[in-house]
């Protein structure tokens, strides 16, 4: 019986072109959700509760919050939950890959590096849309919202987990030390829900961290995201697409990058 | 099958004065060897003398600092991509299988090595078969023993094996009658035409299922060949072990003992044939004198050959008497 089997075994010429980067693509996506399946349930869980605690928990803020203010706070907690996921949870799943070692067998598989990137980028995609749309659901039932779903919204949610997702993929790889790399996105995390207008208008920051937004991508994904899910609240999102695009790719590079070095 | 005549040429694995430092620290210092496609070549050595180090040049994980590494016509320094598709790897480190049934896994493994899914399929269960795991092949990675899991991971590293294997401790907290299964199928790695470069602190099983090894220390090749060749010059010698009585320290050595290591309560002496006789008499009246508890007279191994160029024992050192 072994004849069989081992006759098979042929020897392949070395592999590159498109064909052989969907089809690894394909294959390092069926590894990650693979690889995340007793945690995957569990943390889709927790993204909703996340996304839906917090459209709850600012309603406490007011006695009575009126709708163009309520409309504004929901969606900045959907955006919200997309970044959480790209800066906090994917580099700690990178790092407790890193603790556990399993990097050395996971990057000698022989699919090209940007291949595991993507696969990474789509399960990233897949934690973070349930918590959003969570996030979305409670917060049109508690405050009686009228949102307007555009197309939109699909570049929209895309370019802003791809940016968080990418920048966040970047520094947990860039970062030796797991235990830095966590307490990175704790600080990250923090720095941006405080001193990004995301939950509240540029005009409350004082001018020049108003300016220096005007260059980071997170009030522009709240930006998009708005526009997508609302009407009236924002214009002219024009150049905040074109931010997130050069975003997106920055990082997308930034992150080949970081992947395709050896010590 | 076709590919495999017409991939036929000169298929040989080289390492070229491979230097790797890390700060200041040669853990390769100019490593040179050869391994020709169907070979099983050995790296022996002691905990940091460099082994994982070369290994993980080859692959692309690390990048030497000087040196060559080839397969056939390709540079695997200046090609990373093609390294990893034509060398499977098994690390020292963990396997990330926690989610996976091992079945599933091995599968996937060789799909994504490029393996058409029938042959994967058939690959798979020929693996699990020979490495007497079908018990455990529907179970998850994280409920696996630590022998288990390492023998899930030798079978996806060679269900579709590379021109180059790599296999870095393989038989670790395996247990003694399926690691012989698994030498078994080491050995068909190099029968299907793959050069097996593996690494093990297993002196005496390597020197029954290696071709040829090489003795690593300090970052440098201190000996290659043949396990008769490496042998030679102790022909002619003997190994007298001496287990001490706990605690008790070496006794002072007659000028008939050539060389001696002591790990623990084992003492290990080489003497010349000759003097098996001085010898026995020698341990004999450590025993008398309380000293010694035990001894054993026996030909010399690898292990001797092993000790003497490292100054250290393998894993197995206590286990020979
Ligand atoms: N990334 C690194 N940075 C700095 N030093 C390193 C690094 N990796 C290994 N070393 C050092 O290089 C030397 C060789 O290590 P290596 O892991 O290659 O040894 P080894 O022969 O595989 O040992 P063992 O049998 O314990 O696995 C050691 O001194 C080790 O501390
Ligand atoms: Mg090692």
């Amino acid at each position: 019986m072994t004849s069989m089997a081992t006759a098979s075994i042929a020897v392949h010429p070395v592999r590159s072109g498109p064909a052989h980067w969907l089809q690894s693509y394909v294959h390092m996506t069926r590894w990650e959700l693979g690889s995340l399946r007793l945690l995957l349930p569990l943390i889709v869980a927790l993204q909703m509760v996340i996304g839906g605690g917090f459209a709850l928990g600012i309603g406490l803020f007011f006695d009575e919050i009126p709708v163009r203010n309520a409309l504004f706070l929901a969606t900045g907690v959907a955006v919200v939950t997309l970044i959480t996921v790209g800066i906090v949870m994917g580099p700690q799943l990178v790092s407790n890959h890193k603790v556990a070692g399993t990097y050395d067998f996971l990057w000698s598989l022989p699919v090209p590096r940007t291949t595991q990137a993507a696969a990474w980028l789509t399960v990233n995609t897949i934690i973070a849309i349930p918590g959003m749309v969570a996030a979305l659901v409670i917060a049109d039932w508690r405050y009686d919202l009228t949102l307007q779903v555009s197309p939109a919204i699909v570049p929209a949610v895309l370019l802003t987990i791809g940016t968080a997702t990418l920048i966040g993929y970047a520094f947990a790889h860039a970062i030796p030390k797991p235990m830095i790399t966590n307490m990175i996105t704790q600080l990250l995390i923090f720095v941006i829900l405080g001193f990004s207008p995301i939950n509240f208008p540029p005009e409350n920051l004082p001018g020049w961290l108003a300016a220096v937004n005007e260059w980071l991508p997170f009030q522009h994904m709240a930006a998009v995201i708005r526009a997508a899910l609302t009407e009236g609240l924002v214009d002219n999102v024009g150049r905040s697409y074109v931010v997130l695009v050069v975003y997106t790719a920055i990082s997308a590079l930034v992150a080949a990058w970081v992947i395709g070095r050896r010590d | 099958m076709t590919d495999r005549l017409e991939s036929e040429g000169d298929w040989r694995f080289h390492a070229r004065t491979v230097t790797k430092a890390f700060g200041d620290l040669l853990a390769n210092d100019g490593i040179t060897l050869q391994i020709r496609p169907g070979e099983v070549y050995g790296l022996l050595g002691p905990n940091g003398a460099g082994k994982t180090t070369l290994v993980k040049q080859i692959i692309g994980l690390l990048k030497p600092t000087s040196g060559e590494l080839t397969l056939g016509p390709y540079d695997l320094i200046e090609d990373p991509d093609a390294a990893r598709q034509l060398c499977s790897y098994l690390p020292q480190a963990q396997m990330p299988i926690d989610s996976f049934r091992a079945r599933d896994v091995i599968r996937l493994t060789g799909m994504i090595r490029g393996g058409e899914s029938g042959a994967v399929t058939a690959r798979t269960n020929e693996m699990i078969e020979a490495l007497d795991i079908g018990e455990w092949a529907e179970t998850l990675g994280i409920k696996l023993s630590g022998g288990v899991k390492r023998l899930v991971g030798f079978a996806m590293v060679s269900v579709w094996p590379g021109r180059v294997v790599i296999l870095d401790e393989p038989t670790n907290d395996v247990d003694p009658r399926r690691r012989r299964l698994l030498w078994e199928q080491v050995r068909r790695l190099g029968d299907l035409g793959s050069a097996v470069l593996l690494v093990t602190h297993n002196v005496l099983e390597a020197e029954k299922s290696v071709d040829r090894l090489a003795i690593i220390n300090e970052g440098r090749l201190i000996a290659e060949g043949t396990s008769s060749s490496l042998k030679a010059e102790d022909r002619g010698r003997l190994r007298l072990q001496l287990m001490m009585v706990p605690g008790h320290p070496t006794p002072e050595l007659p000028d008939f003992v050539q060389h001696n290591t002591r790990v623990g309560n084992n003492v290990m002496n080489v003497i010349s044939e000759t003097d098996a006789t001085v010898g026995i008499g020698w341990a004999q009246e450590l025993m008398a004198r309380g000293v010694a508890e035990e001894y054993a007279l026996g030909a010399t191994t690898l292990e001797d050959v092993y000790i003497r160029l490292t100054g250290h024992t393998s894993s197995n050192g206590n286990a020979t008497l």
